[in-house]
């Protein structure tokens, strides 16, 4: 009797210790990762995150894009996520509970559009009367649209189809499609089967239009557990660093991470733009906590958002502030001090 | 025990305009869980219990169904999304009893061609039709031919399971006595087999359509810019939970109506059905 009544009151004690330690360190830390080539891969595949939290249980998840990441979101079935400007927009615009709180990467002509060399596409005016693809709701599929507005063309003078990357590589090889823009492995596939690079999402931020991708938070965990942020944060800044530092180790994890060759690796690394953390304050990303309404991370968001409202995919516009409240460079700063 | 008996007549007849009643019955309990269905919608709705974002209120589906009614979702009007689906998934469908009923027939009738043809189907009947769809599209491309492929194979087996059932389930005395009073192979089939066998083909038929009906969203994903199924899958993407929960209950009226066309052609063309099963 003494023996279970000693057995009870430890029990009772570890679950009074263990819930108290629940207040202060959240037991697993579930974060949301794009399959697309950036730093969080390193972080990932070094630890990173596990290291700044000794006792969390770290779980990652792979999500094939924004459309899923948004639903994952809105789920609540991750901690932190990431996502690319017109999903950020998307969420934003229609409330979702998260914080942008870091850049995860700038896209340059690992996103680009690739036109079948047969059909003689030299100009934006050129793609009139043809074929072409994008998944509708992305990066790529918003800088289309973008640059057929700067140009003038009526995007109704061509067929613009839907399609994921893999659907594209493969109506690419059968044929169905003269152009499309999207992104890497599956871009390579296509320029590699009598096709060439006509834009990249590089050129486009150049003349204006930047698209990039996010490193969001989720509302809930982030008032539970503000300081975890931050060892997130600081985990992803050393995960850059050491991309930018390492540029050959690198490309041998995101190799093995998303199971490419070494060549492919490498050369969708230097088409990937990573921002050091110590820049991330500046005006033309996050900007600080004063400044970061006129910053061009909001500046994409409304640009985007209203390209949104536009084609008739957002029911409104938020304000600048709205947007501005969204962002929150503290945790960087915090990190950075 | 004479009059037991006559009392049961008695009360089976007495009891027969209670049972013709009984379809009011029926629809007084169906509009009933309807209303119940729609009232729990509008109060989680109004009090704020679901989220806005993934339960919309009946005021703002069916703002967006006049809309979509009227100024249309991505270039189409929703009649126009609706025709194109509906036309996609009756030609899926008409072609799957096409070639379902007669090899369904063959299948039943003759030992060879269930052990040619059963194979295949068994095999790929489990089969989840995105797995498959992306072999269809490797193959017919990203046009209209996939589409239609994904839909026929999916109404497909339901239809040869049910014929082959159908056939094997006739009494084979009725077509010995056929046989016996000379019919052909042909007069065997039409006055025969088929009129024997229609009730459960029918049922065959609306399982069927049910199955089209599940890969309508499915075939729409890939290339597709109109449909109702691609105008669910799109207005997903950007958190249009007004437009999907809209174009899912179009969706689902349109299959009701077209399973209620389907036992009203059947009450004509086999009148002996009209009453029992539904």
């Amino acid at each position: 009797m003494k023996k279970v009544l000693r057995t009870l009151a430890a029990t009772a004690i570890t679950v009074g210790l263990s819930s108290a330690a629940m207040a202060e360190a959240p037991k697993t830390v579930t974060v949301g990762y794009l399959n697309l080539v950036n730093a969080q891969l390193v972080t990932k595949s070094l630890g990173l995150v596990q290291k700044e939290m000794p006792g969390v249980e770290v779980k990652y998840i792979k999500v094939g894009g924004g459309g899923d990441m948004l639903r994952a979101i809105a789920a609540d079935q991750v901690d932190f996520g990431g996502l690319g400007n017109p999903p950020t927009a998307i969420g934003v615009t229609r409330g979702l509970p998260m914080k942008g709180i870091m850049v995860l990467n700038m896209l340059d002509y690992v996103e680009a559009m690739a036109v079948r060399t047969s059909a003689n596409i030299k100009s934006f005016k050129d793609l009139a009367g043809k074929t072409l693809a994008a998944p509708f709701g992305s990066t790529t599929h918003y800088l289309l649209l973008k640059a057929l507005a700067d140009e003038g063309i009526d995007p109704a003078s061509m067929k613009i189809l839907d399609l994921r990357p893999n659907d594209i590589a493969l109506a690419w090889s059968r044929g169905d499609i003269d152009a499309a823009w999207f992104w890497e492995p599956n871009l390579n596939k296509a320029v590699k089967d009598g096709g060439n690079i006509f834009m990249t999402s590089g050129i486009m931020a150049s003349r204006g239009y930047p698209t990039w991708d996010v490193g969001v938070v989720m509302n809930e965990f982030a008032e539970k557990h503000p300081d975890y942020v931050e060892k997130f944060v600081k985990a992803e800044c050393a995960g850059i660093d050491y991309w930018l530092n390492n540029p050959t180790k690198t490309a041998a994890i995101i190799a093995k991470e998303l199971e490419l060759s070494l060549e492919d690796a490498t050369r969708m690394m230097k088409g990937t733009e990573m921002v050091p953390c110590s820049e991330q304050l500046t005006g033309q990303y996050l900007g600080t906590s004063k400044t970061k309404a006129q910053s061009g991370f909001v500046e994409t968001l409304l640009s985007t958002s209203s390209f949104l409202v536009e084609q008739d995919r957002l029911p409104k516009q938020l304000s600048r502030e709205d947007y501005a409240d969204f962002m929150r460079p503290s945790y960087l700063e915090a990190v950075l001090k | 025990m004479k009059d037991m008996q006559s009392t049961d007549v008695a009360s089976v007849r007495f009891q027969r305009p209670s049972w013709l009643k009984a379809p009011s019955h029926v629809a007084l309990l169906s509009s009933g869980s309807v209303a119940v269905m729609f009232i729990a919608w509008v109060v989680v709705t109004e009090t704020g219990l679901a989220n806005e974002l993934f339960l919309p209120g009946p005021v703002a589906v069916f703002d967006s169904f006049i809309k979509v009614a009227t100024k249309g979702y991505q270039g189409a009007t929703l009649l126009e999304h609706v025709g194109v689906s509906l036309s996609r998934i009756m030609a899926g469908f008409i072609l799957a009893c096409l070639v379902g009923i007669p090899l369904g027939v063959a299948m039943a009738v003759s030992r060879s061609a269930k052990a040619i043809f059963n194979p295949f189907i068994e095999f790929y009947r489990p089969l989840p039709p995105l797995g498959l769809y992306t072999l269809l599209v490797m193959w017919l491309g990203i046009g209209e031919e996939s589409k239609l492929a994904l839909l026929f194979l999916a109404g497909l087996p339901g239809i040869i399971i049910a014929t082959i059932q159908a056939v094997t389930n006739i009494d084979p005395i009725y077509i010995r006595a056929a046989r016996s009073l000379g019919a052909s192979r042909r007069q065997l089939l039409f006055q025969v087999y088929l009129p024997g066998a229609g009730p459960i083909i029918l049922t065959g038929m609306r399982i069927s359509l049910g199955f089209t009906y599940t890969v309508l969203v499915a075939a729409e994903i890939v290339a597709a810019t109109a449909g109702i199924g691609w105008m669910i899958w799109d207005a997903a993407k950007f958190l249009l939970s007004d437009v999907v929960i809209m174009g899912l209950i179009v969706l689902g009226l349109t299959g009701v109506l077209l399973d209620a066309a389907m036992r009203f052609a059947g009450g004509l063309i086999m009148p002996w059905t009209r009453h029992g099963n539904s």
